[in-house]
C-alpha cells in the first residue's frame, strides 16, 4: 500500500519554491504533506499530493526535475506515544528509516528501502496505513474517526 | 589521385590539386594581396616602411614571416573604415563583430568580395554533404553578424532553397522544419540542441523529420554535443570555421571523412601556425595560434591576422579526396585562457570533463572571482533528469564526483553548484560560458 511522493529539485534562490507551489496551485493539486531539505546550493522538495501523476506532469511541463518515490503512509491516533509505536517497531525490526515527515493531520510518511516488510510489520500494530485513495480526500480538519 | 570523393567537390581543380600547385598558387595570390594592401592602406604602408619592407621582398613562403602580424587592435584603432582599401562607394556590404567589449569591429565587402565569400560557403557546404536542392533553414540571426547573410548567399549559390527563418522563436522553427521539409539546419550547436529539446518536449518525433545535415558555426562544437544532437535529431552534424575579420564563415569546413579537422579553403586563405609567445612560425602539425591572410580580399585586406584560435594544420591528403590543408577543430583560444592561481585553464577542458560524466549536461557557466586575494572558480552545472535523485547523499556524491574530476584535470579546485535545467541562459548567438569578475 505504498503511496507516491514527488521529489523536486529546487535551487536555493528566491522564488524557486514558490514556482513549484504556483504550478501545483494552477493544476488544482492539493498538497497533503511537505518536507524541504536543503544545502547551501540546492534543495529537494518532497511532496505528498492528492493526484501525484497530474502533479508530476504539471511540474515536468515546466521543465523541473521530478522523481516519484514510494513511501509508506501511516495514520496515527492523536495520542501520546503514537509515533513511538512506529519508530520502536521499525527500530526493533532493524528497518532503517531514511527520512520521515508528517502530513497535515496526524499522518506520518516514512521512506524505507523495503516497503512491504515495513508495511507488514506496522499493520500488526494498532495503526492504520493510509492508501493513495485516502490521500485523494482532504486529511485536515478531522482525521477519520473509526 | 586514387581516391573517390563521397560527395561532389565544388572546385576539384583547386581542392584536389597537388600540394605544390596549391602552395604555388597561394604564393602568387599572397604577393598580389601584399601589394594591394601596401598601395592602398596607409596603415600597412607605414608598417612596411618603418621596417624597410617592400611587398616585392616576399618571394618565397619562407619570407612571409617578415610581414608584420595584424591584431584585432588594428581594427579597433582604425575604426570604422581605416583599413578599407577601396573608396566606400565600392563597398556594397558592411558587417561587424558582436563587440562584447567596447566598439565592434567593422568589415566591408566589395561586389567581388561577396562573390568570393559565396564561393567559400559553397565549398564548405558541399564538404558537409549539402547538395543542390537541399532545403536549408537559417537559425542564425541576420543583421551585422556574418553568419546569417554569409550562409544565406552561399546556400542560394549552391542551388539550395533557403528558408530565412532567422534566430529565435524555437517552436516556429520546429513547425517550419516539419511543414517545409527542411533538410539542412544552419545554427549554432547550442541553439540546435535547444531546438531539439523543445521539439522533444512538445512531443515531436525527430526521426520523422527530413532533416539530414546540421551546418553549425558561430561557436566551437564539442564532439560530445555533436554526438548528442546526432543521436537525438537523427542528423549528421558538421561544423565550419570562420571569423568576421577575415570574411566570416567559409574559412574552413568539415568533410564527411575527417570529423576532427576542417579543410581550409586555400584558394582564399593563406594559413600559418605560430607560437603565440615567440610569434615564430611553427611547422606543419605543430599546435599553435592560427594566423590567416585572406588572399583575394579587396574591401579590407588583412595581412597575417592573429586569430587567437589554437590549432594545428596537416597537409596529409584526406580520404574524401581533397588535398587541401586541414586544421584541427579549434577547442582553445589563446585569449580564452584563464590563469587561475598561476595555472592555465581553458573552458574546453571543462567541457571535456563534463562530456565524460553521465548525468552532467553540456550547459554550464563558470564564474571566476577573487576572495581575499585567492582566485576562486565556481561552476554552475545543469543537472540532467537521469542524475536527479531523491537522495541528498547521492546528489552530493554526484556533485563531488564532478568537482573531483575537474580538480584532477584542471589542477585547480572548482566549487560545483547544481542548478535547475534551463536555468543557464541559452543564447541565440554565442554562449557566454565564463564570467571573470576578478578585480
Amino acid at each position: 500500500m505504498a503511496i507516491k511522493q514527488l521529489s523536486v529539485f529546487v535551487e536555493n534562490r528566491a522564488g524557486r519554491l514558490a514556482r513549484v507551489t504556483a504550478i501545483l496551485e494552477e493544476a488544482g493539486i492539493s498538497i497533503r504533506g511537505f518536507s524541504l531539505a536543503d544545502t547551501v546550493d540546492f534543495g529537494i522538495a518532497r511532496l505528498v499530493v492528492d493526484r501525484p501523476s497530474a502533479a508530476a506532469e504539471a511540474l515536468m511541463q515546466a521543465n523541473l526535475l521530478v522523481r516519484a518515490t514510494d513511501l509508506l503512509c501511516i495514520e496515527l491516533p492523536d495520542t501520546p506515544g503514537a509515533l513511538d509505536v512506529v519508530f520502536t517497531a521499525v527500530g526493533e525490526a532493524d528497518i532503517n528509516v531514511e527520512y520521515a515527515y508528517s502530513l497535515v493531520s496526524t499522518y506520518v510518511v516514512l521512506k524505507v528501502a523495503d516497503i512491504e516488510a515495513a508495511e507488514e510489520l506496522l499493520a500488526s500494530k494498532p495503526l492504520r496505513l493510509a492508501s493513495q485513495d485516502d490521500l485523494a480526500r482532504p486529511l485536515a480538519g478531522g482525521s477519520r474517526q473509526d | 589521385m586514387g581516391m573517390t570523393p563521397h560527395q561532389p567537390i565544388y572546385h576539384p581543380a583547386f581542392e584536389c590539386a597537388s600540394r605544390e600547385e596549391i602552395r604555388a598558387r597561394q604564393l602568387v595570390l599572397l604577393q598580389e594581396q601584399l601589394a594591394w594592401a601596401y598601395e592602398r592602406v596607409p596603415y600597412y604602408r607605414e608598417r612596411f616602411d618603418v621596417i624597410g619592407l617592400k611587398p616585392g621582398d616576399i618571394r618565397t613562403h619562407e619570407d612571409v614571416r617578415l610581414v608584420p602580424l595584424t591584431t584585432k587592435e588594428a581594427l579597433r584603432e582604425t575604426y570604422p573604415y581605416g583599413l578599407f582599401a577601396v573608396p566606400l562607394d565600392q563597398i556594397i556590404r558592411l558587417h561587424a563583430s558582436s563587440g562584447t567589449t567596447g566598439k565592434p569591429i567593422v568589415v566591408g565587402y566589395t561586389r567581388e568580395d561577396i562573390e568570393h565569400w559565396r564561393f567559400c560557403i559553397m565549398s564548405i557546404a558541399q564538404m558537409a554533404g549539402v547538395v543542390p536542392g537541399d532545403r536549408a533553414q537559417m537559425a542564425f540571426g541576420y543583421g551585422m553578424f556574418t553568419g546569417g547573410f554569409g550562409l544565406h548567399y552561399g546556400m542560394e549559390g549552391l542551388g539550395c532553397m533557403i528558408i530565412p527563418a532567422s534566430a529565435g522563436n524555437t517552436e516556429r522553427h520546429i513547425m517550419m522544419i516539419e511543414d517545409y521539409g527542411t533538410t539542412v539546419l544552419i545554427a549554432t550547436p547550442s541553439y540546435a540542441l535547444h531546438i531539439c529539446e523543445v521539439g522533444e518536449r512538445l512531443g515531436y518525433d525527430w526521426k520523422k523529420s527530413q532533416l539530414r545535415v546540421g551546418l553549425f558555426g558561430g561557436e566551437p562544437c564539442p564532439p560530445k554535443l555533436k554526438r548528442e544532437i546526432e543521436s537525438r535529431m537523427h542528423i549528421h552534424c558538421t561544423d565550419n570555421y570562420g571569423l568576421t575579420e577575415v570574411m566570416g564563415p567559409g574559412v574552413s569546413g568539415e568533410c564527411l571523412s575527417s570529423r576532427d579537422h576542417q579543410h581550409i579553403v586555400e584558394d582564399h586563405f593563406y594559413w600559418e601556425v605560430i607560437d603565440p609567445k615567440t610569434l615564430e612560425p611553427l611547422p606543419e602539425n605543430a599546435a599553435g595560434e592560427l594566423v590567416l591572410t585572406p588572399l583575394q580580399k579587396q574591401g579590407i585586406p588583412l595581412l597575417r591576422y592573429r586569430t587567437r584560435d589554437l590549432t594545428s594544420v596537416t597537409c596529409e591528403p584526406c580520404a574524401c579526396g581533397r588535398t587541401s590543408a586541414r586544421m584541427k577543430k579549434v577547442r582553445h583560444r589563446s585569449d580564452d585562457m584563464l590563469i587561475i592561481r598561476g595555472t592555465n585553464v581553458y573552458p574546453s577542458q571543462i567541457e571535456d570533463v563534463l562530456a565524460s560524466i553521465a548525468g552532467a549536461s553540456a550547459y554550464y557557466h563558470l564564474t571566476v572571482d577573487n576572495e581575499s586575494g585567492l582566485d576562486r572558480l565556481t561552476l554552475d552545472l545543469e543537472v540532467k533528469p537521469e542524475a536527479f535523485s531523491d537522495s541528498f547523499t547521492e546528489m552530493d556524491a554526484f556533485r563531488r564526483a564532478v568537482a573531483d574530476r575537474l580538480k584532477s584535470v584542471l589542477q585547480v579546485g572548482v566549487a560545483v553548484k547544481l542548478v535547475e535545467p534551463g536555468s543557464i541562459e541559452r543564447v541565440m548567438g554565442k554562449t557566454q560560458h565564463v564570467t571573470d569578475s576578478r578585480p
